[in-house]
């Protein structure tokens, strides 16, 4: 190994040798049809030189002189060597159903997919197409083995949790982005990429192949690489796509009591209580019955015609799911023109998404463009280039009442007695007693129809290849993410029926983040005989800053849209800004290795200094190495027909995280004029810490009003030997391919340690304000394995098909926790989160319902106890019920995911299907909460009416409580169900026109293509509510949608 | 050497492209200040300032100036209110003496007040160790803002005291390492009584009889604390909370405590009692010390108090949130008077007490919210019994003392929540009578306690000018007379003393802590609780639990974050 750096480092120093080179043209077809196989990789054998078809399978390469032949691959075709010889034009016919040989883009480098060491998921590119929402990131949902994501319904369509192979950390499990080479951790940029406009994505899985990114990598990376002009000789190429999306969240909705009902119910909760039910419930309900709390019998219960005896609000009988959603219309189109000369090529973008929103008055419009530009000079050793994305995007968000809840769960919660609108025509709300101060959610959104979110994106680079002798390319790329947020939040003044706000007022949010980086590599690669080496070295500085500013002014006169500016009100104004930022300086190197195509190594160092690490440990290095054993060029294996492929993979590596926060190192001192708990960290409650003061200003004139005197407080310890979180892993793979490359397929197994992961221990509070520090105190490990298995079917006629599979599962648990953190994580003093995850559930046991007062009196003594009330286990066993009597029974992260794919093909149409799940997972299941327990001022579910009565003694529905003296909605395995699913997500049909056809209007493809999102699903029976997938009901539920589309050409 | 040859590579490659490398790393915070910048002289009136300022940070959660929640809701006074025991159901817990059960809420409520109250503290041990770094010269106010900051940390200090009696003692001199070895029960409960009191001592000899900055402590607002520790110091406790002496050394401290706050003229009672409810008199004569708030002061909401920010008229489309604290059935009973004008003591809660008819204390129509009847002062606008949010749980009746009117220049809706630029006093003038009453009944020498009652009785009886209804008459039928000297036994005198505190300080939640002081809470709250929940059958599984329920559970949090140093109080 020595010896090779030193002579490498002797090439890089010397060589200077002109090689001679020329041009090879060429198309590239299907062998069964001759129809072009458009984006064909074309590579030339042993560099990663290479090329990319163009819409009418054809390219141009430049070769050197010394190379006599070109590999072509494609998805689901058997890869190529061509020999050239001297020939300038070639024809290559592929046979459909090989294996994947594609040129793989990795950190800052390339690599053939068969020299591949580490764990690098490839995307099937066809896939990022097939989402409604024009989120590449819904699209991969249950699509790469080890990529789990979670989503809801919401427009804009932001994923809510993305985790490659699990939660390795404590605080941020975003993994990074690297967009044309351009790193971003912002995943809105990810989210909003075009997806006609992405050429390829790989997700960089293990410590060997992602530690190029060293404090950055440990939550894994993806890459994208997004199209460009590609060559077709001065010609210009156009494809249109088009699609129109109907979506309805009606599938998802919860059974719910009408008015009538939830009065007997309400009626048969409170006599249990031995309470009255006209006390509670009076105003609302008319209950006739005989008043005996011993035999109670309840005759009728009416709803009294007027909500709090007002007249102008006759009572309803309101179904708030449907009152709240309508059917959501989506149009997507986007714009894509390219072209280029042999020298210089172009691709413009342009797209524009609207969606109307499921939830009334919400709503999300986008648009974007790209420009990828590349022009080279001296037969392509000078290349400059550009990439560059801009999107602006619009949403109306999701409101909340006045009490901090949000609409979606209003739609479930709120009372049915409440009309939407009163006699007037004007919204209604809860009067008198019995009635929750929650709002007409319909009300609310209304009100809220003038907030805004805008989002600007603007996103790229330029970048500069030199290659001063042939194979040494010296990269300079200068990147910029520019991520604007502004946020129009009107509070309009209201009055909805006894709730009130008496004083209209605007905040205006924004926020700006800028991060510029600059990378400059060298990579070169050689052959020294049978020894082929790829060299990379690197430096690379990013500098990020964010500034926020909150303005905040009440009292507007008019309360119109336009109106609503902050020089526009005449009441109190306040106005606050933060400006943060952090810096990172980095050296980086890779050396890959090949022998005779069969022994692979790879070794990764990376050296990164950040301004977030605490002076005594500036600077983190992340080294990794792995190797690579291509089992079937072995002699031995030559005769083993059956086996095509055989690579076995091992790597080890370190990586970082240094999502630690920007200034998590410092001690700080700081003014609070007058800030809210809310608007600084380690609140307590979110909502109320919009009540608390936190400020250091005080009245100590007894003014009352004006400018006060104020002062400084500390607000965090200073830790000078703060770092990054360290991951170690150990990867080992397995890829292989039978039958000619027909069934393909990977499985890796990783095991991974994450250590010195940042916390912020308590301390007593006796110590004090604003000494809490950050430590690296936390370990967990981490374990899993991912498994993908393709099958390319030989075509039988005109009929083809291919079937893909994967699976993935991971287990992480908390290894080490400081004594005086784990009373943050689920636990008790004796059971702690140690050997667990943080995301397992924790809590009591339940066994049954007590059936009588002599059971309740042999049972372990149980506060608020009852016939008819849930027992929990005595766990330790000292005959109380107490909270050492809890423990961990589930996790809400799922034991195996997994996804399947089917595309069929039968002349012109073409059809897929994907379904993907999760297995082994159990969790709270909200809709037993809604079903199942009565709440006085909620809407509940029919469950109610099967609950426990001395008579209905078997049912698993404890008896109707108001009072709830058992706190039986504590956690508790009553909530634990199974809530695996399997859901078929994605069904497309689409019939490509004849080319005779089209072409005689001047069209090169035209595609028509139906589609079918979240089409239906499996589930446990155990699992009550509609959709195991809808874990929050606080936010919009993940739609069923239609959509029909067209994908033109020219 | 691997690294060396490598590191040396890229040396060559990118030695041109960067060209300082501890430069670019060397980010600094933003709009922050360093330790050292904070102990320079110039800032040193700031940090003082901002100790001050963690008086009026208390939250609806965590409160520290309002114990409305631990002195009121927790005694005979009031009920939690609301819409429902489930809602902010931890306040049902205090009320219920349910405190055993699992935390709900997440330490909501006594938690944070702990740590809202060790917030005062570690601002105020700040400032002092920063103007301990200074000299007479560089900060000639050095022994007066010395004095105020040990004010501010007795406070806190006695606060939590009277909360959870063992609680640990901080100071200046303590490094964090040494906090987090001090346990709640290094001192006994007699010493850490005599450890706070050295901090209002100090305060007491250094501070100036009046400060231009009517904010700050003076040395009459210190004696007064100092009284008011004494007093409480006086009734000695067993370990299970059980009154075992009354130490008249220590009553006869309060009395001349009290007589330097009397004779010092700075103080006397307001001519109206409604005066001290309403934010224009703040910082009056009868207010001895009080946390500051304030309003349209350029800060995000207004420095204003939502500590109280539940307990307004629910239904009251002014209001329209959240029906929190509302009087029970036995206190409106209390404010009962028989044919001399004088409280019932033992017959007040035979049945609930008619308005129309009954004659009445002038105090009931300053505190309580009665249907008909004008509310805080206007004649305009009587409450409703359509203002009642849960009539059905928790009666017909609403605070009132704390509120103010939605079109005071002092009050802002803020969300559902309300918030008021009223000061909270700590310890006003009526107190200190008071107090030096019970010091001489206790004595023995209750026939100086006579006219101090009295005093504050004929105040009250005067006090009927802000209460009239819009046609001018009374809307209850008052009748206050003073207490006659004839009966006037050292008995007699100690169950009016008591009665006059629960009528003069009726929801300004002194009450729970009055009965744990004079030993008296299990017998007096249980029978309460026997008669109430006839009334409110929402209380039926309500007991008091003597040895237990007289403090709070110290947090279980503090006691994990200590590995078990703090102890457990009794029963818990």
């Amino acid at each position: 190994m020595k010896n090779s750096l030193f002579a490498l480092l002797a090439l890089l120093l010397t060589m200077s040798v002109a090689v001679a080179q020329r041009v090879v043209t060429g198309t590239v077809v299907d062998a069964k049809n001759n129809e072009s196989l458009v984006g064909a990789n074309i590579v030339i054998p042993g560099t990663t030189t290479g090329t990319v078809a163009d819409v009418n399978g054809k390219f141009t390469l430049t070769l050197p002189a010394s190379a006599t032949a070109i590999q072509v691959s494609f998805i689901g075709y058997l890869a190529q060597t061509v020999p050239v010889g001297n020939a300038s034009n070639v024809t290559v016919s592929l046979v459909a159903g090989g294996e994947l040989a594609e040129v793989v883009v990795l950190g800052y480098t390339t690599s053939r997919k068969q020299d591949l060491t580490g764990a690098v998921a490839i995307v099937d590119i066809a896939t990022v197409n097939k989402t409604s929402t024009g989120n590449p990131m819904q699209a991969l949902q249950g699509r790469v083995p080890g990529l789990y994501i979670e989503k809801t319904g919401t427009p804009s369509g932001d994923a809510s949790r993305i985790l490659i192979r699990g939660a390795n950390t404590l605080g941020n499990t975003d993994p990074l982005y690297i967009i044309d080479g351009v790193p971003t951790k912002v995943s809105q940029v990810f989210q909003s990429l075009n997806p006609s406009t992405i050429q390829s994505i790989q997700v960089l899985k293990d410590a060997s192949s992602a530690s190029i990114y060293g404090s950055r990598a440990s939550n894994g990376v993806i890459i994208v690489t997004t199209k460009n002009g590609a060559n077709t000789d001065g010609k210009l190429n156009v494809q249109f796509n088009t699609s129109i999306t109907a979506q309805s969240e009606k599938s998802q909705r919860y059974k719910l009591l009408n008015a009538a009902d939830r009065g007997r119910a309400l009626w048969q909760a409170s006599v249990n209580d031995g309470v009255d039910p006209a006390d509670g419930f009076g105003q609302i309900y008319n209950f006739d019955w005989n008043r005996d709390f011993r035999n109670p019998r309840l005759n009728n219960v009416t709803v009294r015609p007027f909500v709090g005896g007002d007249q102008n609000v006759p009572v309803g009988d309101t179904d708030w799911q449907s009152v709240m959603y309508q059917t959501g219309v989506i149009t997507n189109n986007d714009l894509s023109i390219s072209g280029g000369t042999k020298n210089s090529s172009l691709l413009i973008n342009v797209g524009h998404l609207n969606n109307t929103g499921m939830l009334r008055y919400t709503g999300y419009n986008r648009l974007t463009g790209r420009i990828n530009g590349l022009t080279s000079k001296f037969d392509g050793r000078f290349k400059l280039g550009v990439n560059l994305q801009l999107v602006t995007s619009k949403e109306v968000p999701t409101a909340t009442d006045l009490g901090g809840s949000p609409t979606p769960s209003l739609a479930i919660s709120l009372a049915p007695t409440i009309p939407v609108y009163d006699k007037n025509g004007e919204f209604a709300g809860p009067i008198g007693a019995g009635y929750s101060d929650r709002n007409n959610p319909l009300y609310m959104q209304y009100l809220n129809r003038w907030d805004k979110i805008d989002r600007n994106i603007v996103f790229g680079n330029i970048f500069t290849e030199i290659e001063p002798i042939r194979g040494l390319i010296f990269r300079s790329s200068l990147g910029l993410n520019s991520t604007s947020y502004y946020n129009k939040n009107i509070e309009q003044s209201f009055q909805n029926g006894f709730i009130a706000r008496p004083l209209n007022s605007l905040t205006i949010n924004t926020s700006r983040f800028m991060s510029l980086t600059w990378t400059n590599t060298l990579r070169y690669n050689f052959d020294l005989g049978a020894h082929r080496f790829n060299v990379l070295a690197g430096v690379e500085s990013i500098r990020d800053n964010q500034n926020d500013i909150i303005s905040y002014r009440e009292n507007f006169a008019v309360q119109t849209e336009d109106f609503f500016v902050l020089s526009a009100a005449s009441g109190n104004a306040s106005s606050n800004g933060s400006s943060t930022g952090s810096r990172l300086l980095s050296q980086f190197a890779r050396v890959d290795y090949g022998f005779g195509d069969r022994y692979l190594a790879s070794v990764t160092l990376r050296r990164d200094g950040s301004s977030r690490f605490g002076p005594e440990n500036r600077y983190g290095f992340f080294p990794a190495a792995a190797i690579g054993w291509r089992i079937d060029r072995e002699g031995f294996m030559q005769n083993v027909k059956a086996i095509s492929t055989l690579k076995l993979r091992a790597g080890v590596g370190r990586i970082g995280n240094q999502d630690i926060g920007d200034l998590a190192r410092f001690g700080l001192f700081e003014p609070r004029y007058g800030l809210l708990a809310s608007q600084v960290p380690n609140g307590h409650q979110p909502f109320f810490d919009q009540f608390a003061q936190v400020g250091t200003a005080y009245d100590i004139n007894g003014a009352k009003t004006g400018t006060l005197p104020s002062g400084f407080v500390q607000t965090q310890g200073a830790n000078d030997a703060l770092k990054w979180e360290t991951t170690d892993e150990l990867n080992v793979g397995l890829d292989f391919a039978f039958l000619n490359g027909s069934l393909a397929g990977s499985f890796d197994y990783f095991t991974r340690q994450t250590s010195g992961i940042l916390i912020k221990p308590p301390v007593a509070s006796a110590v004090g304000e604003g000494q809490l520090r950050f430590i690296n105190g936390a370990t967990k490990t981490n374990k899993g394995f991912e498994l993908n298995l393709s099958y390319f079917g030989k075509p039988v006629g005109n009929f083809t098909y291919s079937v893909s599979t994967n699976f993935a599962r991971f287990r992480d648990k908390v290894t080490v926790l400081p004594e005086e953190v784990r009373s943050a994580y689920a636990g008790n003093g004796v059971t702690t989160i140690i050997g667990r995850s943080q995301l397992d559930l924790f809590g009591y046991v339940a066994d049954g319902i007590f059936q009588s007062q002599e059971e309740v009196n042999n049972a372990p003594r149980q506060p608020g106890a009852g016939p008819g009330r849930i027992r929990y286990k005595d766990l330790n066993g000292d005959n109380k019920i107490d909270p050492l009597d809890q423990e961990f029974f589930g996790t809400s992260l799922p034991g195996l995911e997994y996804g399947i794919n089917v595309n069929l093909g039968f002349k012109n149409f073409d059809f897929s299907l994907f379904g993907s799940g999760i297995a082994g997972r159990t969790g709270f299941d909200n809709y037993i909460f809604v079903n199942n327990f009565i709440r006085g001022r909620e809407n509940v579910g029919p469950g109610v009416f099967d609950a426990w009565t001395p008579q209905n003694t078997t049912s698993t529905i404890p008896a109707l409580t108001l009072a709830d003296v058992n706190n039986e909605t504590r956690s508790s395995t009553y909530f634990n169900v199974n809530t695996s699913y399997f859901k078929i997500r994605n069904i497309q049909l689409g019939y490509t026109l004849p080319k005779d056809v089209i072409g005689k209007v001047g069209l090169s493809a035209l595609r028509l293509y139906g589609m079918v999102e979240n089409v239906f699903w499996l589930k446990s029976k155990s699992f009550s509510g509609p959709d195991p997938e809808r874990v929050d009901i606080s936010s919009i539920p993940v739609p069923r949608s239609f959509t029909f589309g067209l994908n033109v050409s020219f | 050497m691997k690294n060396k040859m490598l590191i040396s590579l890229l040396v060559m490659a990118g030695s041109s492209l960067v060209s300082s490398c501890s430069d670019f790393l060397d980010y600094q915070p933003q709009g922050t200040l360093s330790s050292e910048s904070i102990k320079s002289a110039d800032n040193a009136d700031a940090v003082v300032t901002a100790a001050y300022a963690a008086l009026g940070n208390g939250e609806m959660i965590g409160p520290t100036a309002s114990m409305w929640v631990y002195g009121s809701v927790r005694s005979d006074d009031a009920y939690k209110g609301g819409g429902g025991v489930a809602d902010v159901q931890d306040v049902n817990l205090y009320e219920q003496y349910n405190l055993t059960q699992p935390q709900q809420g997440d330490g909501w409520m006594g938690p944070y007040t702990w740590e809202q109250f060790y917030r005062i503290i570690s601002r105020a041990n700040v400032a002092l160790s920063s103007i301990n770094n200074l000299t007479d010269a560089q900060f000639p106010l050095k022994k007066v803002r010395t004095a105020e900051l040990r004010f501010l940390r007795g406070h806190a200090h006695f606060m939590l005291k009277m909360l959870f009696k063992y609680v640990p003692y901080v100071d200046e001199t303590l490094t964090s390492e040494q906090i987090l070895t001090t346990s709640n029960r290094t001192l006994t409960n007699d010493q850490l009584w005599d450890k706070i009191a050295t901090d209002f001592q100090f305060a007491f000899d250094n501070l100036p009889p009046k400060q231009t900055q009517v904010g700050r402590a003076n040395k009459f607002s210190a004696a007064a604390y100092l009284a008011k520790l004494r007093l409480y110091q006086a009734y000695e406790q067993d370990d299970n909370h059980k009154v075992t002496t009354i130490n008249r050394d220590k009553l006869q401290q309060v009395v001349t405590l009290t007589s330097a706050v009397i004779s010092s003229g700075n103080y006397s009672l307001f001519p109206d009692f409604a005066q001290n409810f309403i934010p224009e008199f703040d910082n009056g004569v009868e207010s001895v010390f009080a946390v500051q708030y304030s309003i349209n002061d350029g800060t995000t909401l207004g420095r204003l108090q939502f500590e109280t920010g539940l307990n307004y008229p629910h239904g009251a489309p002014q209001y329209g949130c959240c029906g929190f604290h509302q009087p029970s059935q036995n206190l409106a009973n209390a404010f009962g008077t028989d044919a001399n004008g004088l409280p019932k003591f033992d017959t007040f809660n035979t049945g609930s007490i008619e308005f129309k008819t009954a004659t009445v204390d002038t105090r009931v129509d300053h505190s309580i919210g009665i249907d008909g009847h004008p509310y805080k002062y206007n004649p305009a606008l009587p409450f409703s019994n359509s203002w009642i949010r849960d009539a059905g749980t928790y009666g017909f009746f609403q605070s009132m003392k704390e509120q103010q009117l939605a079109t005071s220049s002092f009050y802002k809706k803020s969300g559902p929540f309300i918030g008021t630029a009223k000061n909270i006093d700590i310890i006003r003038y009526a107190d200190v009578l008071l107090m030096r009453a019970e010091a001489f009944i206790e004595l023995g020498q209750q026939a100086q306690a006579l006219p101090l009652i009295n005093q504050i009785r004929a105040r009250a009886a005067a006090s009927t000018g802000r209460v009239k209804k819009a046609d001018g008459t009374n809307p209850s039928n008052y009748l206050v007379k003073p207490y006659e000297a004839a009966s006037w036994t050292q008995t007699y005198a100690r169950k009016a003393l008591q009665f006059e505190r629960r009528l003069e300080f009726a929801l300004e939640s002194p009450r729970f802590f009055d009965l744990v002081r004079w030993g008296i809470a299990e017998p007096t709250l249980n029978s309460y609780l026997t008669v109430e929940k006839t009334r409110r059958p929402f209380l039926s599984g309500a007991r008091f639990t003597a040895g237990r329920d007289e403090y709070l559970p110290i947090p279980q949090r503090e006691i994990t974050f200590t590995k078990g140093l703090y102890k457990q109080n009794p029963g818990y």
